[in-house]
């Protein structure tokens, strides 16, 4: 029976006057290449979705020379069947703060956006709360807790746009420009809001960085795996008995365990169809693929990804076509238009599949929606491009059957 | 130097060079579509994406630096691949249908589309087109935008950023619905555009080309009971050329006349000679307003793109502004008076054509301030294809002379086309209407060249020492008026809309070959090569000239001058600002 390990999770924590900020008290305390030392010895990787390490992202940013700094918490989160931002942002609002001061404080960095989802409006009441809160408490603004540091944080909304969750449209959104991915280079370390140089992390990546500071590196390294430390918040929805954020020990269970034993298995349906992992953007895993270890490399063992955390759960009674439409639509809607194969091969792709409608389809439309997708991954600017073909291009090849006129497999 | 590997062979290159241009240099063609050597990076085709070892996906050449050690396949298995389905995908979104409109298009002979098809040797074409209809913007008197033709790569909206300054253009929308549009979807003759056609020429696919005039002036050319004239600017000899196979800076002057005359035009002019007039008119303005320090600077007054762009943006310095009308509008106001008085015929039965290298001037030809002069304008590729659609080659021709009446200029009145030529052109005869004699070192070379901005200090007497200014490209215009306003004294600026000026003009040919900058140094230096071969290089010793203002205008700057080459300018604005 899989357990819960409580790493972030824990009571509700919104007013300053109820906490101590033990992990920012900590930081202060230290150098700041002590802080990414500590960091960076934790192995904590970016939560967001690309895993990208977060002690060497700390690392370029500190080291990164700039008359003007930033760090932007990325909480548009958008990412279907993705919602554990929300749960830190709401419960554990002081931890996701603290890791923000904490990233300020070692990048030296002069100024803080939350640049969050504009659907999340009790969020968003909640933040505004508790940063005047903040304030208040000397939390923010200057001389933090009686430091040399001073620091500020503006909570910025959104505007419902999906691709605003990539860090470089995010940073055009907050200039008050077009939300669409910026060419990179130049990196956003490097050049990022304004030009300067800005750090964008995950909202779960910072509620680590303040559990990692309270804690110590070495406690979040006892958890996990090798190459996944620490714990994940999983977002499991769709059809199981039980949907909700669950955090897990990295390497303790499978995601057949996690659907099972947290989510109290299959609703609905006999059976499940498959799972799509790690958010909407990731490829699909079927019923037989669920027995690795829940860790970036067991998922990406068994041809996915991590991703974001959104485990989705697909009943078999579902039907395919409805799914494949309503994913090709909201891709097609939410490309940007900037790049060509993500504006346009979204859009053919959904024309395809909704003209297939109930119907089967051709292998030339199968084929036809590889190559598009092969291109897409190939070619595409943004991770939006990149992966939005991922799920439908796994559903496809793996339901032929079902899907595919005449096809003998 | 950095040392790479693009398709098995070793290539060392500078710092900061990108994969495009590093295989460049060994004679590799990546394939782009939204890439332009003078704009800045888009990435937005993906075309020109290359297999970079060690990197699990392709990368986009024009934005990827090249790094020591790297090695590229340019044209692998994956890349073509990847790149065909690509251009599959551009094609889908860009309306070439049923009704065959590639052979219709503007841009039939200088599509991009149909290079990179080449490039790539597409074999399939599996996508089904976009049905969206969407209808043409025909607000301007000088531009049309087909909207379905139009693969949104953005180079319009960049060229009218970052080259000109002005940005009329922008994306509205998104995912399929992702457009390219104006303000409000007002349309491109409601807002602050110039109508200098350089998104025209910095488009890839016939989305934007000029207003045509071609069917008015067949019209006009047919009807028997008019008189048909027609003029041709200075950059549209050293360019016409092109669209007949020749290289850029080709000289074709006495071949464009012939040709013309084969066209079936009654007489055939020169805007020089009328470039001519206008220094005789500007200059004596000038020299009038410098010695009584009247309204300075002066700013110069031919570059139709730049007048509109002065209206909207800084309107409070439209009394700077030099009053002489522009070469092509003199021209137009001398033949239906002058001209046509001399061979005794109504000005209702003549029909003045101009052939240049701009599409604002088709603008210039509609302002309520002088709509009379000029009838139709054809930019130089509707003069090409009008030629090409009567079997004739601009090039092939024994050459001809202009018709002499109006039709003889000075060197001065050629380089009009190039960045500084105005200048240089005024100071020609400036220094002769304020000493009396002739200027020794007649090339004024600080004024030429393809800087963006030039200074120069011109000595004339012992009292007087001419501050000159030069601005081409509307950013460049822009600085510059700032550092006017900035309190930079000058005497005499001279302004093109056009980056080198008019020979690189939204009407000129489109040359999909060659960078833009290598374009124009071409043809300006055949404007110069021209001038140096002229006996008569200094617009006042000009017999025609002279003799025009002996037998109508009087003298430069009489009332008679003034009504028919001088004009008034509009405040503009910018609505809302």
């Amino acid at each position: 029976m899989v357990q819960e390990r409580k790493f972030l999770k824990g009571p509700r924590l919104r007013n300053p006057a109820d906490y101590d900020f033990p992990g920012l008290q900590r930081a202060l305390k230290m150098e700041p290449e002590e802080v990414i030392q500590e960091i960076s010895e934790s192995k904590l990787l970016g939560r967001g979705g690309a895993g990208f390490p977060t002690g060497t992202k700390w690392d370029m940013a500190f080291k990164e020379e700039g008359e003007f700094k930033y760090i932007i918490c990325n909480a548009d989160e958008g990412e279907p069947g993705t919602f554990k931002d929300r749960y830190l942002l709401d419960e554990r609002t002081l931890k996701v703060l603290e890791g923000m001061l904490i990233g300020a404080y070692v990048i030296d960095a002069d100024y803080g956006y939350i640049y969050i989802r504009g659907e999340y409006f009790k969020s968003i009441k909640i933040l505004q709360e508790a940063l005047e809160e903040a304030r208040e408490a000397g939390i923010l603004g200057e001389n933090i807790l009686g430091s040399d540091f001073s620091f500020d944080i503006k909570l910025v909304r959104g505007a419902g746009c999906y691709v605003c969750g990539d860090e470089t449209s995010l940073l055009n959104s907050l200039e008050g420009m077009r939300g669409q991915s910026r060419t990179k280079p130049p990196y956003p370390i490097s050049k990022g809001l304004c030009g300067c140089p800005t750090l964008v992390n995950n909202v779960e990546s910072l509620a680590c960085v303040a559990e990692i500071l309270h804690q110590g590196a070495s406690e979040f390294a006892t958890m996990g795996t090798e190459d996944s430390k620490g714990t994940k918040l999983v977002c499991l929805s769709g059809d199981v008995n039980y949907p909700g954020v669950y955090e897990v020990e990295f390497g303790s269970s499978t995601l057949q365990e996690i659907i099972t034993d947290l989510g109290g298995g299959p609703r609905k349906s006999h059976d499940i169809k498959f799972v799509i992992p790690g958010g909407l953007s990731t490829r699909i895993l079927t019923r037989d693929k669920l027995d690795y270890k829940y860790s970036y490399e067991g998922l990406e063992e068994a041809g996915s990804s991590l991703g974001s955390g959104g485990v989705m759960v697909v009943g078999s009674e579902q039907d395919l076509t409805a799914i494949l439409t309503r994913i090709a639509r909201f891709y097609m809607d939410e490309s940007c238009g900037t790049c060509f194969p993500c504006r346009e091969g979204n859009q053919q792709i959904y024309k395809i599949i909704s003209r297939v409608g109930k119907g089967k389809f051709t292998v030339n439309q199968l084929e036809i929606i590889e190559d598009l997708g092969n291109a897409m991954a190939e070619a595409a600017r943004c991770g939006l491009g990149q992966s939005a073909q991922y799920p439908t291009g796994t559903i496809l090849a793996e339901f032929k059957e079902e899907l595919v006129e005449g096809a003998v497999y | 130097m950095i040392e790479l590997t693009i398709d098995n062979k070793k290539v060392a290159v500078e710092p900061n060079t990108t994969l495009l241009e590093a295989a460049n240099e060994i004679n590799v063609n990546i394939p782009t579509l939204c890439f332009a050597d003078d704009l800045t990076v888009y990435g937005g085709c993906r075309l020109c994406v290359v297999e970079v070892e060690g990197e699990n996906r392709l990368r986009p050449a024009c934005n990827t630096r090249a790094r020591q050690g790297m090695v590229v396949k340019t044209h692998s298995p994956r890349v073509r691949e990847v790149r065909e389905t690509l251009f599959e995908l551009i094609i889908a979104s860009h309306d070439i249908s049923c009704e065959l409109n590639c052979l219709t298009c503007s841009r039939k002979s200088s599509c991009q589309l149909k290079d990179v098809a080449e490039d790539i040797d597409v074999s399939r074409m599996r996508l089904e087109p976009g049905d969206e209809e969407e209808e043409y913007d025909r607000s301007s008197h000088s531009i049309v935008r087909e909207p379905n033709k139009c693969i949104t790569c953005a180079r319009c909206i960049r060229k009218c950023e970052e080259i000109q300054g002005v940005g009329v253009f922008a994306k509205a929308s998104r995912g399929p619905e992702t457009r390219v549009t104006t303000f409000k979807d007002k349309g491109m003759g409601n807002v602050e555009c110039t109508n200098c056609g350089q998104c025209v020429v910095s488009c890839p696919t016939g989305a934007l080309h000029e207003v045509y005039h071609m069917e008015k002036v067949w019209d006009a050319l047919y009807d028997e009971d008019k008189h048909v004239i027609v003029q041709t600017a200075p950059s549209v000899r050293v360019a016409i050329a092109e669209a007949f196979g020749e290289e850029p800076g080709t000289i074709a002057t006495g071949q464009m006349v012939a040709a013309l005359r084969r066209l079936g035009f009654d007489r055939v002019f020169d805007t020089n000679f009328t470039a001519d007039l206008t220094i005789m008119e500007e200059g004596t303005e000038v020299v009038d307003r410098v010695v009584n320090n009247d309204r300075l600077p002066v700013l110069t007054s031919c570059s139709p793109g730049w007048i509109k762009f002065i209206e909207h943006f800084y309107p409070e310095h439209l009394e700077n502004l030099s009053s002489a009308k522009s070469p092509q509008q003199m021209f137009g106001a001398v033949a239906k008076n002058y001209y046509a008085e001399k061979i005794g015929i109504s000005p209702d039965d003549l029909v003045v054509v101009s052939i240049m290298p701009c599409t604002a001037k088709k603008f210039e030809a509609r302002r309520p301030e002088m709509s009379d002069d000029v009838d139709y304008v054809l930019t130089t590729r509707e003069a090409a294809r009008m030629l090409k659609s009567v079997g004739v080659n601009a090039c092939d021709l024994e050459p001809e002379d202009y018709d002499e009446m109006l039709g003889v200029s000075s060197g001065a009145g050629d380089i009009f086309g190039a960045s500084g030529g105005v200048m240089e052109a005024a100071i020609r005869t400036a220094y002769n209407l304020i000493t009396g004699e002739e200027l020794e070192e007649i090339e004024i070379t600080p004024v030429r060249g393809l800087q963006g901005l030039k200074t120069a200090s011109i000595p004339v007497t012992e009292d007087l020492t001419l501050r000159v200014g030069i601005a081409h490209g509307l950013n460049n215009a822009k600085k510059m008026m700032e550092k006017i306003k900035a309190g930079e004294e000058f005497h005499f600026v001279e302004f093109m809309a056009c980056p080198g000026g008019c020979i690189s003009g939204g009407g000129q040919p489109i040359n999909t070959e060659l960078t833009w900058q290598e374009v124009r140094e071409r043809r300006i230096a055949s404007l110069y090569e021209i001038d140096e071969n002229k006996e008569m290089r200094r617009s006042h010793l000009n017999p025609k000239i002279k003799k025009l203002y002996e037998e109508y205008l009087e003298e430069p700057g009489s009332a008679k001058a003034h009504k028919l080459l001088h004009t008034d300018y509009t405040v503009r604005g910018v609505p809302g600002a």
